[in-house]
């Protein structure tokens, strides 16, 4: 594991995947909120997952029809969730505990439990 | 390794060397231009296994799926491109399938096409809910084994193996005309398509991940890579060779995909053709689950879904219904009524169009030392690998004024 000091935020980071403690998929990093100001120490706050998240990363017409189809939610992770930054990073906690699993398990309550091996 | 281990590889080729295009342009190629267009077959096969056993190996080394690592690698906006146009070919070759087991149907119990199209796309969403992803390959890999029987029709007519064997030396045959020479290069790009169509490995990919493998599992990989694509091009060569010698002398023209299967009957009897008829459906059938399932993996990878059908459907809710929207999407665009035949043509172009942006992150992502470690690429795989993406690159760009010039392939 590198420690995120080591890390170069932006390539190392963005749109890598994440994984909950039961190693779940629960989203890609959006964006990164970074702390700090002028002069001083720039600092990784948390990540952003969501279509909320696209906001500066996208021409605005085309985040204006993401927000349509996928409306504009966005979960906060703060970085002290972070355990491992790898091929994935990985979570300390559940999807469930950060919001990341809301639309996961708004769908899953349209889908039928039978006929499946 | 576990034999059945093999039918991940089996299924990706025979259910995506002979889906509807390849049994199409197979036997087409054959009828018009004897064995020439052999070699076509025979180097997009080493293209196909180079490109194949790089996802296997990204997948087994990295556990994560290439589309995961598309997007770390190409960013938001250049991935959701990539996404996109992935989507949409693979889509149109999912309808093509869909389309094809209609036809298939059709011929084999006379009922009307559509409701065929319909029943088949009811038949193939139900045995993917029933079934995990295991059982899914297995069905339709081995089902579609039913193919060897276009093997075992060429054998029986004795064919000039001498001529057959030249046929793997590239070529162009003497005394075309200029029209006939522009069918003749529209048939290599449409092969280059079939052959190595950007969902084979994706599809192969998100499997080793369902199959969980890991470095232990890439002997594997690079077996079943080579032995199912290999397989799957000894079946289409098989179908080209019927149709230089049967087709082309009695100057019949195979304009649909189930005067393929007549090249059994003619040797074989009833017998050949009810064969041929079902090892045809069940490699389209599995080409349709192949494609549908990888436009689930590419949208639930992309955006860090649950996915997976090891799981059951309602532990990746977003997956389910992504599987589900790709089928009703695909069957959809067949009832509009869009001839088979004209989604064939535009899954080929579409798709090698789509197909060096598909492989060029691969192999970049194959390159990686900071992902692959030890199993990054070597020598061999990166020289093959630039050598196809120049291939693929040269095809793409060539593909659609071909595809205009020749109205797909026909003048």
């Amino acid at each position: 594991m590198r420690s995120l000091g080591q890390v170069k935020i932006v390539s190392q980071l963005l749109d890598l995947q994440i994984i909950d403690k039961d190693e779940r998929s629960c989203g890609v990093v959006d964006d990164i909120e970074l702390g700090g100001s002028p002069g001083k120490e720039m600092r990784v706050e948390a990540l952003l997952v969501g279509p909320g998240a696209y906001e500066g990363r996208m021409p605005a017409w085309l985040f204006w029809l993401t927000r349509k189809i996928a409306g504009d939610r966005m979960a906060r992770v703060p970085v002290d969730q972070i355990t491992e930054i790898g091929s994935v990073v990985k979570l300390k906690s559940k999807a469930e505990e950060l919001g990341l699993h809301e639309v996961e398990d708004k769908v899953r309550a349209w889908i039928p439990r039978e006929g499946a091996i | 390794m576990n034999p059945l281990e093999l039918t991940l590889g089996i299924m990706t080729a025979v259910g995506g060397f002979v889906d509807i295009s390849q049994l199409v342009f197979s036997a087409q190629a054959g009828s018009r231009f004897g064995f020439a267009l052999i070699a076509a077959f025979a180097i997009s096969t080493i293209g196909i296994i180079v490109f194949g056993e790089m996802c296997g190996r990204v997948a087994a080394v990295a556990r994560q799926p290439v589309f995961s690592l598309m997007r770390h690698r190409l960013g938001l906006k250049l991935g959701l491109f990539t996404l996109a146009v992935s989507l949409a070919s693979t889509l149109i070759t999912c309808a093509a399938e869909i389309g094809g087991l209609g036809m298939i149907l059709n011929h084999l119990t006379g009922a009307p096409y559509l409701p065929m199209c319909i029943a088949s796309t009811l038949l193939l969403m139900a045995s993917m809910w029933i079934l995990p992803f295991k059982w899914i390959e297995r069905t339709y890999g081995l089902l579609g084994l039913f193919m060897i029987v276009f093997v075992v029709a060429l054998v029986a007519i004795h064919p000039p193996w001498a001529k057959i064997a030249g046929g793997f030396v590239p070529q162009v045959p003497h005394g075309l005309s200029t029209k006939e020479l522009l069918s003749y290069s529209y048939f290599i790009v449409a092969i280059f398509s079939a052959v190595m169509f950007p969902y084979e490995a994706y599809f192969y990919s998100s499997g080793g991940i369902e199959e969980e493998w890991g470095p232990k599992d890439l002997l594997t990989n690079r077996v079943t890579s080579v032995v199912g694509m290999g397989l799957g091009s000894l079946l289409s060569i098989a179908i080209l060779a019927l149709g230089a010698l049967l087709f082309a002398p009695a100057l019949v023209a195979p304009e649909v995909p189930g005067s393929a299967a007549l090249e059994t009957a003619i040797p074989l009897g009833k017998a050949g053709l009810l064969f041929a008829l079902l090892g045809m459906f069940f490699a389209v059938a599995g080409a349709a689950v192949e494609t549908c399932m990888a436009n689930a993996y590419s949208i639930s990878q992309f955006f860090g879904w649950e996915w997976g059908r090891h799981k059951k459907p309602w532990e990746a809710p977003r997956f389910t219904v992504a599987w589900i929207a790709a089928m009703l999407l695909a069957l959809l665009i067949v009832m509009t009524g869009v001839q088979v035949m004209n989604l064939v043509d535009y899954a080929v172009v579409s798709s090698i169009v789509v197909l060096p942006l598909s492989y060029l992150p691969l192999m970049l992502l194959a390159n990686d030392k900071s992902y692959m470690g030890q199993y990054a690429n070597k020598w061999l795989a990166k020289g093959l690998g630039w050598l196809f993406f120049v291939i693929v690159t040269v095809t793409a760009i060539a593909a659609v004024p071909l595809y205009l010039l020749t109205s797909g392939g026909a003048a």
